[in-house]
């Protein structure tokens, strides 16, 4: 019984010591001054959601004077996470810009990290966009 | 009486096998269910690795210092280092698609390695053009863009990976340095079987 006991313990800890999350250290007082947006999400992958969650997203105009936009991303189960995303654009008049190269990018997110994505739109012509998330293939 | 039974059936078992004999079907060109290979450089990679150069290159705003508005580019070596033989136009058309779309560049087409055109016929009427009224030649693009690709192979055991290494450079002609550059690299990991090559 008691063989049997120490035997479940430990395999509860090797279990428990195969995830590895991620720590971070970064300034308390930030310099940057990110530009927030409020946005609008549909979620229909609550598994996905959990994993991949959108913290937050900030634009910026490029020196060249395209939009350019970030998305904060955390993983909030400790496991390692691969997904894929893609960025549509749109311009002034809701339409839809350049599809031609808004590729499927491949990424992962370890387990408790927070991350950025971020792209950059096609033409200055482009005024709004959306952020597709899947999971990887 | 057995025979008006059969042949109905062996004629529609044929049609059933012919009809799902085949898995052919579309997939969305560099999609998720596009085929990854960790030996060569497949279509989602040089569409990635086009997109990473585009979109660095608008957003950099050099383009906007060329003394044209919008500025002349001018497409030059794109050096294969990969074991591969790869059509580097898979590459350099979709820089330049994106560019053009953009709006902040152009490409002339009549200019090219070693004096030969892009374009044969369009350098020819543009020489006439030039002949004809007497106007100046072609001034000297803005930019000119060249690049490599290279190859780096790993193997652990029965795990294969290959890093592909997509740099570009963009360099000013008239003074002959270099005012914008990216590597965008890809890697691919995988495990070969155990039997095979």
């Amino acid at each position: 019984m008691k063989t049997k006991l120490a035997g479940l313990v430990a395999i509860t800890l090797a279990v428990a010591g195969c995830h590895n999350t991620m720590n971070s250290v970064e300034n308390a007082q930030k310099e940057g001054q990110r530009n927030m947006i409020s946005d609008q999400r549909v979620v229909t992958d609550t598994g996905l959601s959990r994993a991949v969650s959108v913290v937050g997203v900030n634009t910026a105009m490029t020196p060249g004077g395209v939009l350019r936009v970030q998305v904060e991303l955390l993983n909030r189960t400790r496991s390692l996470h691969p997904f894929s995303y893609r960025f549509e654009w749109f311009d002034a008049n809701g339409m839809q810009v350049g599809s031609g190269l808004s590729p499927v990018v491949p990424d992962q997110i370890e387990g408790g990290e927070s991350k950025f994505i971020s792209a950059v739109a096609p033409s200055p012509i482009c005024k709004d966009f959306r952020l597709k998330l899947l999971e990887a293939h | 009486m057995k025979k008006i039974i059969l042949l109905p059936l062996v004629a529609a078992s044929a049609a059933f096998i012919t009809g799902c004999g085949t898995n052919a079907h579309y997939v969305e060109t560099g999609g998720r269910q596009s085929i990854v290979s960790i030996g060569q450089i497949n279509d989602q990679d040089f569409i990635a690795a086009a997109n990473a150069a585009a979109s660095d290159l608008i957003a950099s705003g050099v383009l906007d210092k060329a003394q044209h508005s919008p500025a002349v580019l001018v497409l030059s070596r794109i050096v294969n280092n990969t074991g591969q033989q790869i059509d580097t136009d898979l590459l350099t058309q979709k820089i330049r698609i994106a560019v053009l779309n953009s709006g902040k560049a152009t490409f002339t087409t009549t200019m090219g390695l070693g004096g030969k055109a892009e374009d044969q016929m369009a350098k020819g009427l543009q020489q006439q053009e030039e002949f004809m009224n007497d106007s100046k030649p072609q001034p000297l693009p803005d930019f000119s863009l060249s690049g490599k690709i290279i190859e780096t192979v790993a193997r652990a055991g029965n795990t294969s990976q290959s890093t592909y290494s997509f740099q570009l450079t963009l360099t000013d002609p008239k003074t002959g340095n270099a005012v914008w550059a990216i590597e965008k690299q890809i890697t691919k990991q995988g495990t070969r079987s155990s039997v095979g090559f």
